[in-house]
């Protein structure tokens, strides 16, 4: 192996670092704010609120990412003239929006189903006890429901922010130079694709090493109640 | 339904009454777990409210604060009346923010504590003076700690909830609910999730909070806090009041044949 060539692979790379995590950041918060969304219609939007979002999960949950990425950024080509018309063609023509919106919907069918297990989760005698004191509504959802439903939501939604940020190698495939897109192209350069995605895996593994240091730390922060040992006293 | 009606029946009696109960009537599915039962609280009336399970004593217990909506009849506090209307299915509450108002006012302790497992004692306890009442924050956690120290647990203010024993947790429970400075305290069985050892705890915070004179209605197994403390027990069965009175009377001289039975199983 040719180690100064790891190196100046790793540099390249490097700078598609950005990028990436660019289209997982965007691509978490957006497909997050949907997801909360979608599980409050799910969970509180009667027979039709489950109707749709079930049928939302059951498209982007059960069809490959690639093919919903292939789709929104070929499909839609088709329908070139009607997206004009609409105003939509300065987004469908750019392959990073293509890549964030592909990346959303899918996020937000999983996402939602991880916080809709977190709003069940809630126990109905500490919802009790909230409302027998007078509480209803969205204050009811921001003190009570919300905290509780986070905490059980959070280790299952640390794994979808993992499985997010290793998705976004992905959108290389629709021309996007993020890490995997560069690596392809310097792959098709020196024909070395043993090293450079040796460097390309390392570089993934690096940074879902600190996202789950992170998740692990803000769980930690979360659920004081959980822990054995009870504070000591000052 | 009996809307319109219960506006009628309103007379002046009814307004200086803490809790006033009349005619409540309500059933799960086939089941008619409550048949026209009526009851009235003065101020700082203890009522001890026995009946063996499934005799509708909870169930009219949560029909006091509308965990439960009654099918008919009425609920006042303080004189004010929940008002019900008829909806599609059963009978909803007219206007939700009355009662969520009248539910400042009325302090519930629920069989097994329902602490809000995420916040500390302190932050539990302060939670509806100051998130629903919007009292000042200090003022809150003044009046927090003086009544955990009240309940015995004053060093237990940021310790969670899961870190307690179950007497400690209903203590604390208790405290959450005075700090609502309500007008009514109702009790759930808070002892019969408890271990045998555990039950003196509550019960002698529950006799403190009698003898200060507050109005509480509680629904129990413990007989003796019923003839020692209480300064009426209603006896239910079968979603009917099948015996009133005061405890000394009743305990010694049951009317009804029911109560009698209730009371030698009891034993």
């Amino acid at each position: 192996m040719d180690v100064a060539f790891m190196w100046e692979t790793f540099l390249i790379l490097l700078s598609g670092l950005p990028l990436t995590l660019e289209l997982a950041l965007t691509s978490i918060i957006a497909g997050g704010i949907l997801a909360l969304f979608l599980s409050l219609f799910a969970v509180a939007g009667g027979p039709i609120g489950r109707g749709l979002t079930r049928g939302y999960v059951f498209v982007f949950r059960g069809s490959p990412l690639l093919v919903q990425m292939f789709l929104i950024y070929y499909g839609l080509g088709q329908f070139r003239p009607l997206l004009q018309e609409l105003g939509l063609w300065a987004i469908f023509r750019e392959p990073y929006w293509c890549a964030v919106i592909a990346l959303t919907l899918n996020t937000a069918a999983y996402t939602s189903e991880i916080f809709r297990g977190g709003l069940k989760a809630v126990s109905l005698q500490q919802v009790e006890a909230a409302r027998a004191c007078g509480m209803s509504g969205l204050l009811l959802f921001r003190r009570i429901v919300l905290p509780i439903a986070i905490r059980h939501a959070l280790p299952a939604y640390g794994n979808e922010i993992i499985l997010m940020l290793k998705a976004t190698a992905l959108a290389s495939v629709i021309t996007i130079m993020e890490v995997t897109g560069l690596a392809g192209k310097l792959i098709a350069d020196s024909f070395r694709a043993f090293e450079v995605f040796i460097v390309a895996g390392a570089i993934y593994l690096a940074v879902t090493f600190l996202v789950t240091r992170l998740m692990m730390i803000i769980e930690f922060w979360l659920s004081p109640h959980l822990r054995m040992r009870p504070p000591t006293l000052a | 339904m009996s809307d319109r009606g219960t506006f009628l029946t309103a007379d002046n009696k009814d307004k200086t009454a803490a809790v006033s109960v009349k005619d409540l009537r309500k059933r799960f599915g086939p089941l008619e777990v409550l048949k026209g039962v009526c009851l009235e609280a003065e101020e700082g009336d203890v009522i001890s409210i026995l009946g063996s399970s499934g005799s509708g004593k909870s169930t009219m217990l949560r029909c006091i604060n509308m965990l439960e909506v009654p099918d008919s009849g009425e609920v006042r506090i303080g004189g004010e009346m929940f008002r019900l209307k008829q909806g599609r299915y059963k009978t909803e509450p007219a206007d939700r923010r009355q009662v969520d108002r009248l539910r400042e006012h009325i302090g519930m302790v629920f069989q097994s504590f329902n602490l809000w497992s995420h916040m500390t004692i302190l932050e539990n306890v302060i939670e509806a003076p100051l998130h629903v009442q919007n009292r000042n924050r200090a003022e809150c956690i003044e009046e927090a700690e003086a009544l955990l120290e009240r309940v015995g647990i004053g060093d237990k203010r940021d310790f969670y909830p899961g870190h307690l024993s179950g007497g400690q947790q209903q203590r604390a429970a208790i405290a959450r609910a005075l700090a609502q400075r309500p007008k009514v305290m109702l009790f759930d069985e808070p002892t019969s999730a408890l271990d045998p050892e555990l039950v003196g705890e509550v019960l002698k915070v529950m006799r403190s909070l009698a003898e200060e004179g507050r109005t509480m209605l509680v629904v129990t197994h413990e007989m003796a806090f019923a003839r020692d403390v209480s300064s009426r027990v209603v006896f239910l069965h079968k979603g009917v009041v099948e015996e009133e009175g005061d405890p000394a009377e009743v305990f010694r001289n049951p009317k009804s044949e029911r109560f009698r039975q209730f009371l030698s199983n009891e034993r």
